[in-house]
């Protein structure tokens, strides 16, 4: 299918009509008035969601339940967007969806490490069932046989003929050095960040433009994360930081990411890169509260760009990326509000986390002028 | 066909020991939905002994797969070698041990000597890099004040290995260009060792292990593993004569467990799902009310104890856990890919393809009337269905939709008296000058109205299609409040009555009765209250919901504030997108209308010769391609955004019915 006006037409119509039923601000604030779980479920039965919340028995409304049911929505999202995304472009799309299956890989290695031992495999393989992301069909990960094969190498040996075979062969010598499975996650995460970055770089025209500057704004999120915490939490060494982030990105470029390595003050990094962040100073004085309150600026700002992505010539891969990443951002609000929920966390510690409720003010400020 | 079909709930309560029989009857007949129902089991039954058996089934049949490999046999499943859903796990289990003990020896043999294969064949090609250099490898580990790491890399660390080395002296040296695992020497002081050390093992270098029991330079090495090398290989090659008069022997034998296992296994996985009692299983699932009849009789043949309780599923109020099997013709098939490609209808819901069937070729044909550029198209629509040029197959299933349209092209071409560009041929003709109604160059303003008209009509029955399928769904809210219910429908009608009794009126200066004014203007304020202002509250006071208002009034009366002019605007523009059918028509006759003048230009003015014709050849293949495209994103738009959305919400589960292996084989 040729890309530009034609290749674009059935899936822009498409994207924006799938657009139209994403929770607004103000839907997302009402879920959260909910006195207590079980009515948030309820409210959630009367949105988009409802359709994937129906099916679940009385007995089964537990909160990973209802997380599964929600990442349904996102699956067939991305399936739809998959099907219709002319073939040029349609690498990137699957290689973005694959950050799920990459959270599902982690996942089952971390099953591996941590729950193995607990019950027998059955039981294993139930519980990390619960919590990965719904691929269905489309997944090259064969994660029932690596929980049942018992044991990390040979859940890696599984993993022959898939994306990941040649990141993990590399990290396992490690692996099977540290018997830590730090390693083998961050060069799967690279080796996806990598070549995620490389698809967005393929594209030409507009679709390159837009394409960039989604992935790219992704991609400077996690680089810039990493940094910090492999600097500030793990104490790593300047070269160790340098190895495990990336040298590329929108916004965020590779003499940032070595300086902080190097041990430069972050704070004024930060706000040279994004102006808008004004308190970084502030949020950096105490990492442990303050990193997951920085990672949700930067998410903030990734919202507001895709937001953006929707106005001007519809014709180019920036809509459905824009509209997945905000698909995505809206299940990461649903979880935080079924756990603060089903925990009773108290409304002021879990709303200054919710991402969209925090746009509600700009986006009101742009709707006027538009 | 203008709905999904009618589906009906069917609990089965099975007999244990008529279990598979049933479950092969719902397997092979195809057309069961399966419910997970374990919840309906016996919560105090135990484990649920299918679960295990499946899993059991699962590595028994991973086992097969493992000696099949071994053995170089394809792993293929022989449907004709029959299958015993009766079969026992253990037996099949003690076979496979028994194949397996056969085959392990010589195949772990295979394996190891495999491995050395490769770790020689390895060791070979880190040495060959350095195979020129006259330093004893040994000497080099041995260095007082230089310390040197040669190893693999993965080739997009390498850039980032040199940066992170940049605050150390050192030497890189990259020793060959594999696009995999490139070889990189890197040498610096020894006292920088520890900084060495971590940046190539945080960039995943993997040290070249040089084999220690070799001696001498790299090239004496490499020569000596080039032997071991040789002697490995005719090793492997008498084991691998042994494993293929092992494979001759099991072959047979393992085929046929891998197919028994593998019914067995999907058989069990199913059967993991069904709700477990004492005695009985509890099977709930959802099959089309057509099938009920054939598929009663099958089980009650399987099963002289089975209970069966069928609930046909009315369509009235909110299903939406029934799948959805959207039932039409063949011919409609293309466009059920469209309604699906927006959404699958829910199982209450009017299925659109029928009306779509016909809209969509309606609306495209009159944007695309020629007769010519109509059968070109048609034609081009059947070339991707009979799937006879390769390069295009991919494509096949829009040849129908492209088919349909094509012709439709072609009706409105007698209307619009246009045959490949030419307005003159068909209107002078004797036979076809009949059909010409309305030329859309010489007839601009009228046929803008008559796609303004046809835009109002199709909006009004999307109003309609609304109300229908919110009285179908008992959703009384929506079907009296809702914008597009009801009071959406007075409004949208009333508005029409005023902007045309105003142009009547100001424009026309023809004389409208004033209470044509009065009402129309009162059912508006009316319909603006109840439709948009009061829209929410009152469908939340229709379904018992508290509070009315939510956010507070200041926001509930700011955010209807804009609600009220979003909806105005919108009900204009919804009826005036359809202006576009009218001008792309007129932009048709326009396109055409060039190529003529720029054939005129190409032949002097003669209106005949080569070039002349040439011109009009490319020029109507030009106008084919480029308005074909327009036209049909144009027709979508139309369909997606303005109709659809009026009534159409779309979102239904789609019927996944149980088939089983053994059904799919035979």
């Amino acid at each position: 299918m040729p890309g530009g006006v034609s290749g674009y037409a059935a899936i822009s119509s498409r994207v924006r009509a799938m657009y139209a039923d994403l929770l607004t601000p103000q839907d997302v604030l009402r879920l959260s008035d909910s006195p207590d779980f079980s009515s948030l479920i309820g409210s959630l039965k009367n949105t988009v969601y409802g359709a994937y919340l129906d099916s679940l028995k009385d007995k089964d409304v537990a909160p990973r339940r209802v997380i599964l049911q929600i990442k349904r929505k996102l699956a067939d999202s991305y399936y739809s967007v998959i099907q219709m995304t002319p073939v040029e472009t349609r690498p990137l799309v699957k290689q973005l969806y694959r950050y799920f299956e990459l959270g599902n890989l982690k996942a089952v290695l971390r099953g591996l490490v941590t729950v193995s031992g607990w019950n027998t495999e059955t039981a294993l393989w139930d519980r990390v069932r619960e919590v990965l992301f719904p691929l269905g069909p489309n997944s090259v990960l064969p994660a029932q046989a690596m929980i049942e094969s018992g044991s990390v190498p040979s859940a890696v040996d599984l993993l022959r003929g898939t994306p990941y075979e040649e990141a993990v062969s590399f990290a396992m010598k490690r692996y099977s050095a540290e018997q830590n499975l730090f390693p083998l996650e961050v060069a799967l995460d690279l080796s996806y960040w990598r070549r995620l970055w490389s698809e967005a770089e393929k594209l030409t025209g507009q679709d390159r433009q837009h394409g960039v500057k989604i992935i790219g704004s992704l991609l400077d999120m996690n680089n810039l994360m990493w940094a910090i915490r492999y600097h500030v939490y793990h104490k790593l060494s300047e070269e160790e930081v340098i190895n495990y982030t990336l040298p590329f990105g929108y916004r965020v470029h590779d003499s940032d990411i070595r300086a902080v390595a190097a041990g430069a003050d972050i704070a004024p990094i930060i706000t040279r890169i994004y102006p808008q962040i004004s308190d970084a100073n502030s949020l950096l004085e105490e990492a442990q509260a303050g990193l997951p309150k920085l990672e949700f600026e930067l998410k903030r700002q990734i919202l507001g760009q895709c937001a953006a992505a929707f106005v001007g010539s519809p014709f180019h891969i920036g809509i459905p990326l824009a509209f997945l990443v905000m698909s995505d951002l809206e299940v990461q609000d649903l979880i935080v509000l079924i756990e603060a929920k089903s925990s009773n966390i108290s409304d002021d510690e879990y709303r200054p986390f919710l991402l969209k409720p925090s746009l509600l003010n700009s986006e009101r400020t742009s709707k006027q002028s538009d | 066909m203008f709905f999904p079909e009618a589906m009906t709930e069917v609990q089965l309560i099975v007999p244990a020991k008529d279990l598979l029989a049933v479950t092969d009857v719902l397997g092979t007949r195809g057309v069961f939905h399966q419910i997970d129902s374990t919840y309906l089991g016996l919560e105090n039954a135990g484990p649920n002994t299918w679960q295990e058996r499946s899993a059991g089934y699962a590595a028994v049949e991973r086992r097969i797969q493992v000696i099949l490999q071994a053995l170089s046999l394809k792993e293929e499943y022989h449907a004709s070698a029959g299958f015993d859903t009766k079969a026992d796990l253990e037996a099949m289990r003690a076979a496979v041990e028994r194949i397996e003990a056969d085959v392990k020896a010589t195949g772990e043999q295979a394996n190891a000597e495999r491995k050395r294969l490769e770790q020689l064949e390895s060791q070979l090609h880190q040495l060959e890099p350095i195979a020129d250099i006259q330093v004893e490898v040994g000497a080099l580990r041995k260095s007082r004040y230089l310390y040197s790491v040669p190893g693999t890399i993965p080739a997009s660390n390498v850039s980032r290995l040199e940066t992170s080395l940049s605050r150390v002296p050192h030497v890189f040296f990259a020793l060959n260009d594999d696009p995999q695992k490139p070889v990189v020497w890197i040498l610096g002081p020894r006292s920088n060792s520890d900084v060495i050390d971590r940046a190539v093992k945080s960039a995943y270098l993997n040290p070249l292990v040089l084999p220690e029991e070799f001696e001498g330079t790299p090239a004496q090495v490499t020569a000596t593993i080039r032997k071991e090398i040789e002697s490995s290989r005719q090793k492997i090659s008498e084991l691998d004569s042994a494993l293929a008069k092992l494979a001759d022997t099991h072959k047979n034998e393992l085929y046929k467990l891998l197919w028994n296992v593998h019914v067995n296994h999907v058989t069990a996985e199913a059967i993991a799902r069904f709700g477990q009692l004492r005695h009985t299983y509890v099977v709930v699932g959802w099959v089309p009310s057509t099938d009920l009849k054939f598929l009663t009789q099958r089980l009650k043949n399987a099963s002289q104890e089975i209970v069966i309780e069928a609930t046909p599923m009315a369509r009235a109020g909110h299903h939406s856990n029934v799948p959805v099997a959207m039932h039409n013709p063949p011919w409609l098939r293309p466009f059920e890919m469209l309604v699906k490609t927006y959404a699958r209808p829910r199982y209450e819901e009017i299925d659109p393809t029928v009306l779509i069937g016909v809209t969509f070729p309606l609306l495209f044909g009159a944007m695309f009337g020629d007769v010519g550029h109509g059968l070109v198209l048609a034609g081009f629509g059947w070339l991707l269905s009979s799937k006879r040029v390769p390069a295009l197959r991919s494509m096949a299933a829009l040849g129908g939709l492209i088919t349909i349209c094509g012709l439709m092209g072609t009706v409105f071409g007698f209307l619009y008296g246009s045959f490949f560009a030419f307005e003159d041929v068909l209107p002078n003709n004797p036979l076809f000058k009949h059909f010409v109604v309305l030329q859309p160059l010489h007839n601009i303003i009228v046929i803008l109205g008559i796609a303004i008209g046809a835009g109002v009509v199709l909006l009004s029955l999307g109003y309609l299609l609304s109300l229908y399928n919110a009285f179908r769904s008992r959703d009384w809210g929506r079907l009296f409040f809702d914008p597009n219910g009801m009071a959406g429908l007075v409004l949208y009608w009333s508005f029409l009555a005023l902007v045309i009794a105003g142009i009547a009126t100001f424009i026309l200066h023809f004389p409208v009765p004033a209470p044509i004014f009065v009402i129309s203007g009162v059912l508006i304020v009316l319909a603006t209250f109840t439709g948009v202002v009061f829209s929410e509250p009152l469908k939340r006071l229709v379904e018992g919901q508290r509070p009315l208002i939510e956010g507070g009034t200041g926001l509930f009366v700011l955010q209807s504030f804009f609600e009220v002019i979003e909806k105005f605007i919108s009900m204009f523009s919804n009826s005036m997108s359809y202006v576009r059918v009218g001008a792309f028509a007129v932009a048709h006759a326009g396109f055409c209308l060039a190529v003529l003048v720029f054939a005129g230009l190409a032949s002097g003015g003669q209106n005949t010769g080569i070039g002349y014709w040439i011109v009009i050849v490319i020029g109507n293949l030009g106008v084919v391609a480029l308005e074909g495209f327009i036209v049909s994103i144009q027709t979508m738009r139309l369909h997606y955004y303005e109709f659809f959305s009026k009534f159409y919400l779309g979102g239904g589960l789609p019927y996944e019915p149980l088939v089983l292996p053994s059904a799919q084989e035979s």
